[in-house]
């Protein structure tokens, strides 16, 4: 809505400007129009933005500031207006010009209550930040850079992320909407307009967790509809803190969290530290040029590893004997970002490993070839992210691999035509073989087994019943009550399975007749005689 | 009028304020979305002959370099790899219609009264701790199955030779694409100064009967920059005709006679702007660094007799499948990017036990030895190594059926090729035929398939490698859907 009334009197006054050249005469013609809609768009934003300061939660003498050159705008304009309908030329231009010197203080200071003081500099360049003095932008406390969480106070790890990251926008020290700030412990402490901010050892009853809960749709809701949400987990860490009594400086370890705060903690802090220590790599743009010149003047090829990382991947082999550790050395500036460094066939020697040394975070790393020793591989052990070593064709021995028993992430390590006894390898692979690792992975892979076997459903249907019973083991009452051999009464112990009926005789004997030869009685049963 | 008085004619200062205004529009709007463009093409300056693109790799690559071992003609899948034992009982009956089920036969059988099957007459065993089953015809293959991925369902839709080598090496049947060599030098560059980007071998073969011609586009670079094209190396006498300075002549005099032509070709390309120009100085320079690393390359002098014996005895010999394959290892040391070693007849229609056998002696140990002296060296970690043909052959037999003699017709539906190295599942099989060998029926591996698993390890998204080639984003893979063979890789 603002930018309307502004883009409108900024091109008023240049159709006016270009008016005073000739070329131009007739360029203003519009400018009736334009204003029937400028007038009133100015007016209308005036309001609107004097409603807007009466929510409150901004800087006193800004607001000040903004609002009076606002209005001297808006009525600038509004002169402007009734000047050009009585067509008084010179006092609409004096007027107009009036209103785009106000408007540009004003915009200026809208900016800053809206964005910050800072707004205009604070994602320039750094140069152009330099020279405009302001100061760089204060970095956020990077999560993965405290090292011990537990040792911190709880109120800086669980509660302080999160209330800087969604809140502080607008209950900072900038902007303190409802008069209430979120920046600091105090400040939470004493509140805004509503109230405190939290009710120690109550989370429920906190009206920072209250407005959390309503629904996104609600006014009341915070952050409101639109800005970025906390997620689940940065709420259950801020109430975690409030029921653990919200203290300001207790520490995480003196709370004794219960343990899925425990894990979440963990998460956001120990898993950012690395598994092994690891220089972060420069920026891509830094080392390229530095590459390109080095790949150029010692004729071997740096290249990136790939698209959206900083990793390169160097291939000095391709120089072979011109290639030693004084040239090894000149690659020292890209040290951090060298992830494969082929290096087979080269003059390299121990001397030069001491500068590979320095290649922390190498994956893939040929020697093959040339001059290193046992003595040399000493100092690859600050290579904690080494994957493949290649040292065939070299004097290394059993004693060098000795060396290597310490690389974490060593998989490959390639020995041929060296010095090294199968038995020395054969010691170093069990060495590096972690079998208690192996064996709890194992019990941890039976384990799934079993709970896969655990879910598996079983419903017993039985038997199929099907229409021929086995006829040693009739099955279900006989088809009949007297005995078809005799015509006594039947015994429901002595019957037959026949064509898929059971019938019942009154004694063994019968029985041994009809099985003898059944057909006589058939009739009697009402059963057809079997045709042949 | 030439071509060049041609382009020279047609820059009229219209065209010309044309052309520059759009490139400085697009060249300002590509450095906005892109901001690394500028940072890249200083990359391009660089003086290695073969750059990469900028952005490329695309990931971290599994294989810095390839080597493809092509058998032009298409073994038989049935006699090598694709083991059928139910055939043996259905020897001379003939093929049920629904196993054909309308697949378009070539003019060679569609005449024929009668499909009768051919059960191969090799014997089959499994090998390796994997247990894949390898024909008697490859005993010296069969004992590193252990380090092979074996794709048994391989298929495409040519069934002649030309369109089938074309569309599996350039990715489309008709001519006029880069080859698959081509594309990954042009996409990845090359680390050797020294020699080329990409090169071809073209071995001699021991069937004495005619085989099918190789083609030159089938390593040629098609629409690129034709500096990306393979560089063929002659099977017998010098590697490279011409390449030795004439009698009299020393290597200054040819450096400066070099330089010399070069100011000249430079001035040219100013005046015309035609990158060829550019190409034609790279290929001069190039040769008379190969006048040294050739030689340097191909003499064999230092190689132990325990490495020489892993490729077997006909390693010394030079124009053999075997020499080739010692020089594919000895090129990739070097930085090559791309080996591609074209062995030909493998067309056997008949006469099959008669041929077949000898071609599979021709490259059975050095296909071993190649793997072994890779391994042991480390470097099949970081090469990927991919054999086959450009389609499979037929149960039934071509022309007359013996107990002990047939042949086989071209057969698209399904045939075998296995991949080893850099990012492979090693001691796989993948993929499953019928009966007859004839149609897949699980895991079918299309070739545009294998092209897009190959570039995949290579680093590359088989969709962003393309070149603006008569109005499309041309692709190895084109246009129809491609994927990487998950079950393969490691």
């Amino acid at each position: 809505m603002l930018h309307l009334p502004i883009g409108l009197i900024l091109l008023l006054a240049i159709l006016e400007t270009l008016s005073f050249w000739p070329r131009f005469k007739k360029v203003n013609a519009n400018a009736g129009l334009i204003l029937t809609i400028t007038v009133p768009a100015a007016a209308l934003t005036a309001l609107l933005g004097w409603m807007l300061s009466q929510s409150g939660g901004y800087e006193k003498e800004l607001l000040d500031l903004h609002f009076r050159t606002g209005m001297v705008t808006a009525i600038a304009c509004f002169l402007g207006g009734i000047f050009f309908a009585f067509g008084l030329r010179k006092l609409y231009r004096v007027a107009l010009a009036v209103s785009v010197l106000a408007l540009t203080v004003a915009s200026h200071l809208g900016g800053s209550l809206t964005h910050g003081s800072t707004y205009l500099t604070q994602y320039a360049p750094q140069p152009f930040r330099n020279w405009l003095g302001g100061s760089a932008p204060a970095a956020p406390a990077a999560e993965g850079s405290l090292t011990d969480w537990k040792a911190a106070p709880a109120f800086q790890v669980a509660a302080k992320p999160m209330l800087d990251k969604y809140c502080i926008g607008c209950h900072g020290p900038e902007k303190k909407k409802a008069s209430l700030r979120l920046d600091t412990f105090d400040a939470l402490h004493k509140g805004g307009e509503s109230g405190p901010a939290f009710v120690a050892g109550n989370a429920a009853q906190s009206l920072l967790i209250k407005r959390l809960h309503l629904p996104s749709a609600q006014d009341e809701h915070m952050p409101p509809d639109g800005k970025p949400q906390p997620t689940a987990d940065d709420i259950a860490l801020l109430e975690w803190w409030i029921n653990s009594g919200a203290d300001s400086g207790k520490t995480v370890a003196a709370l004794q969290p219960a343990a899925n705060i425990e894990k979440l903690l963990g998460a956001r802090f120990a898993k950012a530290k690395p598994a092994a220590p690891q220089a972060a790599p420069q920026p891509i743009e830094a080392v390229l040029p530095i590459a390109e010149k080095l790949s150029s003047e010692l004729n071997i090829a740096i290249r990136p590893l790939s698209e959206h990382e900083a990793w390169l991947q160097c291939n000095a082999g391709i120089a072979g004997a011109a290639f030693g550790d004084e040239q090894l050395a000149r690659l020292a500036p890209l040290q951090s970002n060298l992830r494969w460094l082929d290096l087979a066939g080269t003059k390299v020697t121990d001397a030069g490993l001491a500068q590979v040394a320095g290649m922390v975070n190498l994956e893939r790393l040929h020697l093959e070839r040339t001059g290193v020793t046992d003595a040399g591989l000493a100092d690859l052990q600050s290579l904690a992210q080494l994957e493949y070593l290649n040292l065939y064709g070299t004097s290394v021995g059993d004693d060098g691999l000795e060396h290597l028993k310490s690389l974490p992430g060593l998989r490959k390590v390639f020995l041929w035509q060296t010095s090294v006894t199968p038995a020395a390898a054969k010691a170093f692979v069990e060495a590096r073989t972690d079998k208690d690792q192996i064996r709890a992975w194992e019990q941890e892979i039976e384990a799934l087994a079993a709970r896969i076997r655990n879910q598996k459903m079983q419903v017993d249907l039985g038997i199929p019943v099907t229409n021929a019973p086995a006829a040693s083991a009739p099955v279900g009452a006989a088809m009949n009550t007297t005995c078809p051999v005799s015509g006594k009464p039947i015994d429901a112990e002595k019957t037959v399975s026949y064509e898929g009926k059971v019938i019942a005789f009154c004694c063994d004997d019968c029985k041994a007749k009809f099985q003898a030869d059944p057909k006589p009685w058939l009739a009697k049963l009402g059963l057809a005689a079997p045709k042949r | 009028m030439t071509p060049v008085q041609q382009f020279l004619r047609q820059q009229t200062r219209r065209t010309f304020f044309k052309r520059s205004g759009l490139a400085a529009g697009r060249i300002a709007l590509a450095s906005l979305m892109f901001p690394g463009l500028f940072r890249s093409s200083a990359q391009a300056r660089s003086t290695t002959p073969y750059p990469a693109l900028p952005g490329l790799p695309h990931f971290a690559p599994k294989a810095r370099r390839l080597i493809y071992l092509f058998m032009n003609g298409a073994p038989s899948q049935i006699d090598l790899w694709d083991y059928k034992p139910g055939l043996a009982d259905r020897f001379d009956s003939d093929m049920p219609e629904s196993i054909r089920n309308g697949q378009r036969l070539t003019t060679m059988t569609s005449g024929q009264k009668r499909f009768p099957i051919a059960p191969s007459i090799y014997k089959f065993a499994p090998h390796g701790n994997c247990g894949t089953m390898v024909s008697e015809l490859l005993p010296h293959t069969a004992e590193i199955v252990d380090d092979l991925a074996v794709v048994r369902t391989v298929h495409t839709e040519a069934i002649n030779h030309d369109p089938a080598s074309t569309y599996i090496l350039t990715g489309n049947q008709v001519p006029g694409k880069p080859s698959i060599g081509a594309w990954l030098s042009y996409g990845l560059g090359s680390d050797a100064e020294n020699l080329p980007a990409f090169v071809v071998m073209t071995p001699r073969w021991s069937a004495k009967r005619d085989a099918q011609a190789l083609y030159q586009r089938l390593w040629g670079s098609g629409f690129l920059p034709s500096r990306y094209q393979g560089v063929a190396l002659r099977a017998t006498g010098d590697p490279v005709l011409y390449i030795n300075n004439p009698d009299g002549v020393d290597a200054q005099v040819r450096r400066t006679m070099l330089d010399g032509l070069s100011a000249l070709n430079q001035q040219t390309f100013e005046q015309s702007g035609d990158p060829e120009i550019q190409t034609r100085i790279a290929q001069y320079e190039m040769a008379f660094r190969m006048q040294t690393s050739i030689p340097e390359l191909t003499n064999i002098a230092n190689e132990s007799k325990a490495v020489l014996d892993l490729y077997g005895p006909e390693v010394t010999q030079s124009g053999t499948f075997a020499a080739s394959a010692l020089l594919a290892r000895r090129l990739v040391e070097r930085g090559t990017r791309v080996v591609q070693i074209l062995h030909r007849e493998w067309d056997h229609h008949g006469d099959l036990p008669r041929d077949l056998p000898l071609q599979c002696r021709d490259i059975d140990h050095a296909c071993k030895g190649l793997i072994l002296d890779l391994k042991q060296r480390g470097l099949l970690d970081d090469t990927l190594v991919v054999w086959g043909g450009e389609f499979g052959r037929t149960v039934y037999c071509q022309g007359e059926l013996r107990r002990d003699n047939y042949g086989r017709d071209h057969h698209p539906r399904c045939y075998t090729m296995w991949m080893a190295g850099a990012g492979i599942k090693p001691g796989t099989v993948y993929g499953e035929t019928d009966d007859f060998s004839y149609n897949i029926v699980r895991d079918p591996v299309h070739i545009r398939d294998l092209n897009a698993t190959i570039l995949q390890l290579m680093g590359i998204d088989h969709r962003r490698l393309s070149y603006n080639f008569q109005g499309l984003d041309q692709r190895l893979t084109g246009t129809e859907e491609a994927n990487p063979v998950k079950g393969i890789l490691a």
